[in-house]
């Protein structure tokens, strides 16, 4: 049963992050941008409950006002298009992202 | 020292030294909680530097090659951090604190310190800072000197109550030594009145002349009563005590006729109920004094025209007359020397003291049963 569980966790994890790979990192080559991102959104939000509602807010509708990220950024790249995912969609990827760029696991 | 003196002393005394000390313990801990307050204000300041200390560090934390955040320590102080929704991120705390809602708490000897934080630095939207409790020594302090204080409290106000006694003591030990001073001088020319009525015999006056002997006989036995009563008084204590099987109903109606012809001059009829040959062990002067004491107060303080009823059984001796009787509150004074309530009576005060004091010593039981313009019952039950 055990080793059913394994398997399936994998499977489903590595299915998850070909999403992740496909709706998020075709644009967002750079790992460090990510990490730049969790910062910022760390820094404004704090916990992980207000950090993915104001990710999913911004990609369901992105505004200047809500970016996190410098005025310089934004100048030169301007803001990223409305996403056209599902909302299931986003959630999940919201959650992949969280799980593997948030600073909370990092800090030792 | 007389017994209601000493009960005075011992009332002021308290009275004095219980507000005294109500008000050293006001004092005292009011200085307790102004400086424990003082010490948690000590200790919240140093926690809120190291607080200080931390915010400034997780400001200034970089991230690793690894891609990590090493949280910063401190040797004087342990912390954690918390995010906005109050979910641990990070801690090196040495427990698990439970009171996360307050701005400051002690708990398991450590004091805590809760600050917010904004930028929220690593997550963070507050820090608990965690340090060993400074041991509270201000018992230590307060103790010695409460106790030192109450000492001196104590002393000065013995000595104190004794210096506001004193004109009080000086006024009884004067007349004190008063009645010391007259009972010495009455002895002779009582004894010399007494001894030459009785020579005197019925038939040798007028009826006129033979009641104003009457009179003159009446009056001598009342000073000779109270001389008996201030001799005992004075005399109390100094006089050996020589206890013997007593005859009480013969010792009672030898008494009775003692006082006939006093009742007979205000018209009272002695009305005698006295079972014969009671026996009891006493000093037969002190059981005389009693008697004698009891009978005269009765006497003296009945209406003309009334009945004293006196009832001897073998275990009790009653005494009931038609006076003018005692409230509750007199009642419970009687006892006291020098204690009078009707001052148109002759007499010192000092009848129902020495009652006292007779039946304190042979254990027997007083019971005083009275109601104003009704009468007195003094029930003797041993």
């Amino acid at each position: 049963m055990v080793k059913y569980l394994l398997i399936f966790s994998l499977l489903s994890s590595f299915l998850y992050s070909g999403d992740f790979r496909s709706n998020c990192l075709t644009c967002h080559v750079n790992d460090f941008q990510l990490q730049m991102f969790m910062k910022k959104y760390t820094l404004k939000y704090s916990s992980e409950k207000k950090i993915k509602k104001a990710i999913y807010s911004y990609l369901k509708n992105p505004k200047y006002k809500d970016s996190v990220l410098p005025f310089g950024f934004l100048n030169r790249f301007g803001i990223k298009n409305k996403s056209q995912l599902p909302d299931e969609e986003i959630k999940k990827m919201i959650d992949i992202y969280y799980d593997k760029y948030n600073i909370k696991s990092r800090i030792y | 020292m007389y017994k209601s003196e000493r009960k005075t002393i011992v009332n002021v005394l308290s009275l004095y030294l219980s507000s005294t000390l109500l008000l050293i313990a006001t004092l005292f801990t009011s200085y307790y909680f102004y400086k424990q307050e003082q010490q948690t204000q000590q200790e919240k300041d140093i926690l809120h530097k190291y607080s200080l200390e931390l915010e400034d560090a997780l400001a200034n934390i970089y991230v690793d090659g690894k891609n990590r955040y090493k949280y910063p320590r401190f040797q004087n102080f342990k912390s954690a951090i918390y995010d906005i929704d109050n979910n641990l991120i990070f801690s090196t705390l040495s427990i698990n604190p439970k009171q996360l809602h307050k701005s400051f708490f002690i708990e398991d000897n450590n004091a805590y310190l809760r600050s917010s934080l904004k930028p929220y630095y690593l997550g963070a939207a507050f820090i608990l800072i965690e340090k060993k409790k400074t041991a509270s020594n201000i018992l230590d302090e307060l103790v010695p000197l409460a106790l030192f204080i109450i000492f001196i409290t104590i002393i000065t106000s013995f000595f104190l109550v004794k210096l506001v006694l004193k004109p009080i003591r000086d006024n009884l030990r004067l007349l004190d030594n008063f009645i010391k001073d007259t009972t010495h001088e009455l002895n002779t020319p009582i004894t010399t009145i007494l001894a030459n009525i009785e020579t005197l015999h019925d038939n040798e006056c007028s009826p006129k002349m033979l009641k104003k002997l009457q009179r003159i006989k009446i009056a001598s036995f009342s000073i000779a009563n109270i001389y008996q009563d201030l001799v005992y008084i004075l005399l109390n204590h100094k006089t050996p005590i020589k206890n013997e099987n007593l005859n009480l109903s013969d010792i009672l109606n030898e008494r009775i006729q003692y006082f006939v012809n006093f009742a007979k001059n205000k018209k009272i009829i002695l009305q005698q109920d006295i079972t014969p040959n009671i026996y009891f062990t006493a000093d037969k002067q002190k059981i005389e004094r009693l008697l004698d004491n009891i009978l005269s107060n009765a006497v003296k303080y009945t209406k003309s025209n009334t009945t004293i009823k006196i009832k001897l059984t073998h275990s009790s001796l009653s005494i009931l007359d038609q006076g003018k009787g005692m409230s509750k509150d007199e009642i419970e004074k009687i006892f006291e020397r020098y204690t009078r309530f009707d001052k148109t009576q002759g007499g010192f005060g000092i009848g129902y003291n020495i009652i006292k004091s007779i039946t304190d010593e042979y254990k027997i039981k007083i019971e005083i049963k009275s109601q104003v313009n009704i009468g007195t019952e003094v029930i003797l039950i041993w």
